[in-house]
């Protein structure tokens, strides 16, 4: 399926094979776009590349071939961090905050790359949309709970007012309750305009907020579109959830 | 054509007595991957051992003993890889670039020690009269030059067989295991720490033995020979003639000596008599430069596997992905 | 042991601290111990002595000393140029090597061996250029002023250790509330968050060698002012430096300069009750006790 290069494409990746070693390709060949607005998730059993995918968009992972566009721009040679000031936010699944650091610097380091005179305004405007985190600004990250690390790199990855946001497996490790609080925001934030592509292995919850969804096998797309669609498709079920379970959805 | 031979077989003696050296550091960081910056030190003990338990009395130091030369060597080696364990027990935990400078800390110890206790080892003024093997042979400079390097010869010979048939031993292969995969070593029950101990304390050992060959084969030893110079030529030697490998130990000691000789006289040959300080000085400045050109540009050496290096190589750690163009090849 | 021994083991380690505080930064943000870090101490009092002498030789001749201090005004106008030519020289050895290096990924192994042949290098070239011989600031006699409690020291002395607290403080004000030190310790955490969280690392990486260089320079011009100027200074140094960085706690700038002062101490206490010879053996006792009891030092995160 082509992806729509049109302007109401935010990210998108052309052919895109990438992987930490030259002779070992992870990403094989991945086409896809990500609309403004969009809540896109990407799905695939372990070691499909999802990872990889929204690591090498973030600049961390090497590209063999192919190209990664942001806005219409061929961002696939650019540092992390010019990417970040380009409007690339990416959440990673681990080691996500600075934990030597407080609330308040970590969120005084992500403000850097705005101008001085946006950042005072941004950092209390996220401490109004975590007030949680606003309560704890003096604490230093590493004191913090799974889920409230969870939020703050979040909050650091929002400061800079990204175009989109990416995020990976923010549920991992965490308990039900605080998954459901996370996604519940990742929802929120999505509504209020963030164009957000989140990579989970929690399947159903994630399928639940999300608008579209691509599913990875191997490095490459297997099956791509609505995701509520997709919640009832067979080949998915075959994916996740084994035979029994088509056997029970193949009801008439 | 005489003086030629006899130069010759002078060079290749003391370029095989690196040699030694380069296959105790190969034992060290080729089979073991511990990164000893202090070789100086260990060279030191050998040679300071084995000229204390070979040389007659003398007022200015410690002596007396007469032993054979056999017996100095023995000594030293044993000394040495006792020093070895010493230093190791306190310092193999460590990660790398702590041991480095451990390690560098005992060579500097080591060679305080040997100059400031001055009843024992002679101190600044270091000690002579160290008997030479083949001292019969003496009148006789070419036969002198050819058994003495024959000797070595054969100590690096002997030496090349033990530790390529150790390499291949049940023990090496624990090495070799606790090296590629050590929690998979760790869990057939092989306690890590032990074994690299003991490796580290072989390759102690040998680095004394090369400590006395030196000793006895120039017949005078002071504290300004063993000076962090000195590690470093061996490392070059290491790096040059292909790390993790004994052939390229002992071709690296050869080459890197070749060129060291060469270079000294060539720069010296540019500079008066009194001038000759510089010269020297002259001469590491382009030695450092080719060392870190080869490490840059060739880390794998002459005969290195590139799988040793590899081993080594980490993920990529700088936030630009590598472009494609640039490989992770070493 | 007569009350001057302190006097003696503070401006020891002053100059050890500043050398440390260089060390500790390079190695918390860089990852690797650089052999290399006693060179730019060497090089810097060097450099300096060379901008100090043209300098006085454009001026028409040697200038008197300022004030009760032994040196004259081309000397801090030299150390100014010589923290930029100091700095300078450590950008251009990352950049061609160091920099080549760590982007494709060497082992840390390759980087420290990479800084032993520079270190070798260097100071081969200063032996070069300038000979092994002693050489120095000034000719000018200094006479050391009581200042109490048995303590005798020189204004030279009181000087250095005025200019050690108040860039000690300096650095740490810049590390804790500035931009730019926020940049510092968070590429010092993780590299890979700090980019992706807009931090431009390798601007980072050159502002930790500007800096740990600059220092480098200040602590060599101070020892090549209290002491003397050769090639060996920083090779001599470095075994201190390493001691007192690690015993600080690798990333903590007050904590090197503390363990700067602590060794710079010990140091000296050890000159007046075993000799002078064994000074070199107290940077090693005291690194072989910290990595036994406390390998993160005193001020280190734990690892």
């Amino acid at each position: 399926m082509r992806p729509a290069a049109d302007a109401g494409t935010v990210l998108a990746t052309r052919a895109l094979v990438s992987g930490y070693e030259r002779d070992l390709p992870i990403v094989r060949g991945v086409d896809m776009a990500v609309r403004k607005g969009e809540f896109l998730l990407l799905l695939g059993p372990n070691g499909a590349g999802k990872s990889t995918l929204v690591k090498t968009i973030a600049g961390l992972v090497p590209v063999h071939s192919g190209a990664v566009l942001h806005q219409g721009a061929d961002v696939t040679a650019m540092e992390p961090h010019l990417r970040v000031r380009h409007g690339v936010a990416f959440v990673p699944q681990t080691e996500n905050v600075f934990t030597t650091m407080t609330i308040h610097e970590n969120l005084l380091v992500a403000a850097q790359v705005l101008p001085k005179d946006r950042r005072a305004g941004r950092i209390a405007d996220l401490c109004a949309m975590f007030p949680d985190l606003a309560r704890l600004k003096a604490l230093r990250a590493g004191q913090l709970s799974g889920g409230q690390r969870q939020m703050l790199a979040v909050a650091r990855a929002l400061i800079v007012e990204p175009s989109v946001l990416i995020l990976d497996e923010p549920s991992a490790g965490l308990a039900p309750k605080v998954v459901q609080e996370v996604f519940a925001n990742l929802k929120a934030i999505n509504a209020a305009g963030v164009t957000t592509v989140l990579v989970e292995q929690n399947v159903k919850a994630a399928l639940a907020i999300a608008d579209r969804a691509i599913v990875l096998v191997e490095g490459e797309v297997r099956l791509e579109g609505d995701a509520r669609a997709l919640g009832d498709d067979a080949v998915m079920a075959e994916l996740y959830l084994g035979s029994r379970h088509r056997k029970a959805e193949a009801r008439p | 054509m005489i003086d030629l031979l006899s130069y010759g077989a002078f060079f290749l003696s003391v370029a095989l007595t690196y040699a030694v050296i380069s296959l105790g550091l190969n034992v060290q960081w080729g089979q073991t991957g511990l990164f000893n910056v202090g070789i100086a030190g260990f060279v030191a003990v050998g040679a300071y051992v084995s000229a204390l338990l070979t040389t007659p009395e003398a007022a200015d130091h410690l002596g007396g003993f007469g032993l054979p030369i056999a017996a100095g060597w023995l000594g030293a080696a044993l000394a040495t890889g006792f020093v070895t364990l010493l230093v190791g027990a306190l310092t193999i935990r460590l990660r790398s670039d702590y041991l480095a400078i451990a390690t560098f800390g005992a060579a500097v110890a080591i060679h305080l020690c040997i100059l400031n206790l001055q009843s024992v080892t002679g101190g600044p003024f270091g000690i002579g009269f160290i008997p030479r093997a083949f001292a019969g042979l003496a009148d006789r400079p070419l036969a002198f030059s050819l058994a003495n390097l024959a000797l070595l010869a054969a100590v690096v010979l002997a030496l090349y067989l033990a530790l390529e048939h150790l390499a291949r031993s049940p023990w090496g292969r624990v090495l070799r295991a606790i090296r590629e995969d050590e929690p998979a070593a760790l869990a057939l029950g092989k306690s890590a720490v032990r074994f690299r101990l003991q490796a580290f304390a072989l390759g102690g050992a040998i680095m004394g033995l090369a400590g006395a060959a030196q000793a006895h084969f120039i017949g005078y030893i002071a504290p300004d020979n063993y000076q962090p110079i000195l590690t470093f030529q061996v490392w070059a030697m290491l790096i040059v003639g292909g790390s993790g490998n004994n052939r390229g130990a002992i071709l690296g000691a050869l080459v890197v000596w070749g060129i060291w000789a060469l270079s000294a006289s060539a720069v010296a040959s540019l500079f008066p008599p009194e001038q000759q300080a510089r010269a020297a000085s002259l001469q590491i400045v382009m030695i450092g430069l080719a060392l870190c050109a080869i490490l840059l540009w060739r880390p794998r050496g002459i005969l290195g596997e590139a799988r040793i290096l590899s081993r080594h190589v980490l993920r990529p750690t700088s936030p630009v992905a590598p472009s494609p163009s640039t490989t992770s090849e070493t | 042991m007569t009350p001057q021994v302190l006097m003696d083991g503070l401006v020891a380690g002053a100059m050890i601290g500043l050398g440390a505080i260089g060390i500790t930064l390079t190695y918390s943000i860089l990852r690797f111990s650089n052999f290399s870090h006693g060179e730019f101490l060497s090089w810097g009092a060097y450099l300096v002595l060379a901008v100090a002498s043209g300098l006085g030789y454009l001026a028409g001749g040697p200038a008197g000393p300022i004030g009760p201090f032994s040196f004259g005004w081309t000397l801090p106008v030299a150390l100014v140029a010589g923290i930029a030519l100091t700095a300078g020289l450590a950008l251009v050895v990352d950049a061609l090597l160091f920099g080549p290096l760590r982007h494709r990924g060497s082992a840390v192994i390759i980087l420290v061996m990479a800084s032993f042949g520079v270190a070798l290098t260097l100071r081969s070239l200063l032996e070069f250029v300038f000979t092994s011989k002693p050489v120095y600031f000034t000719d000018a006699l200094q006479i050391a002023r009581p200042l109490g409690f048995g303590l005798r020291a020189t204004p030279d002395q009181l000087l250095a250790l005025g200019l050690a607290a108040v860039l000690v403080v300096a650095i740490h004000l810049l590390m804790t509330r500035t931009a730019i030190g926020r940049s510092m310790r968070a590429v010092s955490e993780n590299r890979q968050l700090a980019g992706i969280a807009g931090i431009d690392v390798r601007m980072v990486i050159r502002t930790v060698w500007i800096f740990g260089a600059g220092l480098a320079c200040v602590a060599g011009v101070m020892s090549g002012l209290l002491v003397q100027i050769r090639p060996q200074m920083g090779l001599d140094l470095l075994l201190p430096l390493f001691a007192a960085a690690i015993l600080g706690g690798i990333g903590s700038v007050p904590g090197a300069m503390i363990a700067g002062l602590i060794v710079g101490l010990a140091e000296a206490m050890t000159v007046q009750l075993v000799g002078a010879e064994w000074r070199a053996a107290v940077a090693f006792v005291i690194l072989v006790a910290i990595l036994l009891l406390r390998p993160r030092g005193l001020f280190g995160r734990p690892e």
